[in-house]
């Protein structure tokens, strides 16, 4: 059976990609084009997919209704950056020789990133349990990578742009900091090192999983029942994490697809019900600035933040020197 | 399955440098390009393992049928193979799931499987004392003993380390370096670099043939001949745009290439290197292997096939397999393993 996506993607690889990489020198990238020609066909489709899933439900049972929607149309912009692939092709070619020299720094000194299927042998053969096995760890993983984004003030100022969206609908789960971001590349590099590469031969259930992180963030109010919402996170639950009381440290929900890891360290919270979102210390331009007033107030909060981290230590110290 | 019965042709501009090419060629679409095929090995049926390496498995295809029989599965992404030095395993490499797979090379049968480092392509030397694993996502090249695949040196180089050949003889190991746009020479009696030198844009596949090195340039036209005992480069073979990979027939009476972005297949002269006919192949074709009765199995990893190309008809006929399929394995190729040494699969050509 023809795989459509796999055609596109050959399509898209053999007429548009390989004549650009060839022309510009870059055919050493051939094979990993073909990879960004996947990712970027799955993208469109998962675009695709969650807009004629969310876009009805948003129109049927909105939890709020704004007469502008300019500010959810930047949101639009950042999801189609990050999902068609320009985004995380921009962090593959950055950070590629780094990846080189830490996986080859590690593998000298005797660590070979090994697969899920080589800690556990029976799991060979049968990928589509190491894939839910390796979505599970991710997610947990993305649990403490978020939890640890409202902690560390500095890495606040930056996730606050997520935060700050007043308006959040279901494109709102790519609207992020460009560095907050690349920590989370760097975070999941990490992970990587420790537990190998997840399968990709699954994308259509990657596809689902980010699926669920977009319907998590629709305006809608839609909640999967009591049993629901403790598997799989709904708009509701997200909502909560949202909510203008939520905001920065007193936050709750960070789960991304699984509420487990909420419900096992203390921080679920079922109670909140379709709450109004925003950050109301975040700064306007990060609420409804354009893209890049947003990606620029955002750099300027972490700079902000982390010179006054840096001069409080020095003021204590002068404090505590004896008279 | 699908037949394609399309003709391969020859081009204008190749017609004019057809002049003395074997009798009864003649320059027509009607007229099959090749008036010679690689010479027939004897025997039939048999299977093809094909490395699927955007689906983490491996096709088992029946030779006879043309029919995909299973799959075998693997960790992430398994891109070539070589024969254990007896000829009794074959080895695949899973390069993203840094693992060496065994498989029985006449069942497809999974023997096992354990860690190595980022084994893109690999290949054992001609005598059989030595694995050569070239790491292209780690940019380094390993040479292993063969025979307990205990790492022997570890050589760092920049970069992107992609196809290799030996000489004849097992003394030297000749790697392309995709990145940085050259080949480097190890010499294994030393186990040092005997020499790291720039070729031409981007060198892929890469064989010992006839006390020379050809070189594929995947962004040139065509084949960089290199001197293995310097690297210096002693000429040029226009192809076609891409050119990626190079093959040996059995009888060493041809040599295929494969042209990546003009998604042509070109067949030279063993002996002079010139061109003697071109197939367009598109859909990225890649790896190629012998089979018994004279045609050629080809990879064409953009459209999730294999191609059968006879060649000198021209057509082939198309066999579904995994997500972009890479290296091709036939289980008959052990004959030739076992008559003619590792010289015999294609790779290199004494």
């Amino acid at each position: 059976m023809i795989d459509p996506f796999m055609a596109l993607a050959g399509r898209l690889q053999g007429e548009i990609v390989i004549p650009v990489l060839y022309r510009l020198g870059w055919m050493q990238w051939e094979d990993v084009g073909l990879g960004w020609s996947l990712f970027a066909v799955y993208g469109f489709f998962q675009v695709i997919v969650t807009w004629a899933v969310c876009m009805p439900l948003e129109a049927w049972r909105p939890v709020e209704r704004w007469p502008n929607r300019r500010v959810v149309t930047t949101d639009m912009i950042y999801t189609l950056i990050a999902r068609v692939g320009l985004l995380p092709l921009v962090t593959f070619v950055g950070f590629y020789q780094v990846q080189v020299w830490v996986n080859g720094f590690l593998v000298d000194h005797g660590w070979i990133p090994p697969d899920l299927e080589l800690l556990i042998p029976p799991l060979l053969g049968h990928p589509v349990i190491t894939f839910f096995l390796y979505a599970v760890i991710l997610d947990f993983a993305d649990y403490w990578r978020h939890r640890l984004s409202h902690i560390i003030p500095a890495w606040y100022s930056l996730h606050a742009l997520h935060h700050a969206q007043r308006q959040m609908t279901f494109w709102s789960d790519d609207r992020n900091h460009l560095l907050d971001d690349l920590i989370s590349a760097l975070w999941f590099g990490f992970i990587a090192l420790l537990i190998g590469i997840s399968p990709f031969q699954f994308p259509l259930l990657v596809l689902l999983l980010r699926f669920v992180e977009s319907l998590s963030h629709a305006n809608t109010r839609v909640s999967f029942g009591w049993l629901g919402e403790r598997l799989v996170i709904s708009p509701r639950f997200h909502r909560a994490h949202h909510g203008v009381l939520a905001a920065g440290q007193r936050s709750c929900n960070y789960g991304a697809v699984l509420p487990w890891w909420d419900m096992l360290f203390g921080t679920a919270d079922f109670s909140r019900d379709f709450v109004p979102t925003g950050d109301p210390d975040a700064g306007e331009a990060l609420a409804s600035g354009s893209y890049f007033a947003q990606q620029s107030a955002g750099l300027r909060s972490f700079c902000e933040v982390l010179t006054r981290a840096r001069a409080e230590p020095a003021d204590s110290s002068r404090a505590g020197i004896p008279g | 399955m699908t037949l394609s019965t399309r003709r391969s042709f020859l081009g204008a501009g190749l017609a004019a440098g057809m002049a003395g090419f074997g009798p009864g060629m003649r320059i027509a679409n009607a007229t099959p390009p090749l008036s010679q095929a690689p010479q027939a090995v004897p025997g039939s049926g048999g299977i093809a393992v094909v490395m699927n390496s955007a689906d983490a498995s491996i096709s088992i295809v029946d030779m006879a049928s043309h029919r995909p029989m299973r799959v075998v599965p693997v960790l992430r992404e398994p891109h070539h193979w070589t024969l254990s030095p007896d000829g009794s395993e074959l080895w695949v490499g899973d390069a993203g799931g840094n693992a060496l797979f065994a498989l029985d090379p006449t069942t497809g049968t999974p023997l096992g499987h354990r860690l190595l480092a980022d084994p893109y392509q690999l290949w054992v030397s001609p005598d059989g004392s030595r694995l050569t694993v070239n790491a292209l996502r780690l940019d380094h090249v390993d040479v292993y003993d063969a025979g307990t695949l205990k790492l022997i040196r570890r050589f760092h180089v920049a970069s992107m380390p992609s196809h290799l050949t030996y000489a004849p003889d097992s003394s030297m190991v000749y790697s392309t370096l995709q990145g940085n746009d050259s080949v480097v020479a190890i010499d294994l009696t030393q186990n040092a670099i005997a020499w790291h030198v720039r070729v031409g844009p981007v060198p892929a596949g890469i064989i010992w043939h006839r006390d020379r090195l050809l070189v594929a340039l995947m962004n040139g036209d065509g084949v960089a001949v290199v001197d293995p005992t310097d690297g210096s480069v002693t000429g040029h073979i226009r192809t076609g745009k891409g050119c990626h990979i190079i093959q040996v027939s059995p009888d060493r009476r041809l040599i295929f290439v494969g042209n990546r972005v003009a998604g042509t297949l070109d067949a030279l002269d063993g002996n002079t290197l010139r061109p003697l006919a071109r197939y367009t192949l598109t859909g990225g074709p890649d790896c190629i292997a012998f089979a018994p009765d004279g045609k050629l199995w080809i990879s064409r990893r953009w459209r999730d096939s294999l191609a059968v190309l006879d060649p000198q008809s021209g057509a082939f006929e198309v066999i579904p397999v995994g997500r972009s399929p890479h290296g091709v394995f036939l289980s008959p190729m052990l004959k030739l393993l076992a008559d003619e040494g590792r010289a015999g699969l294609g790779f290199a050509s004494v």
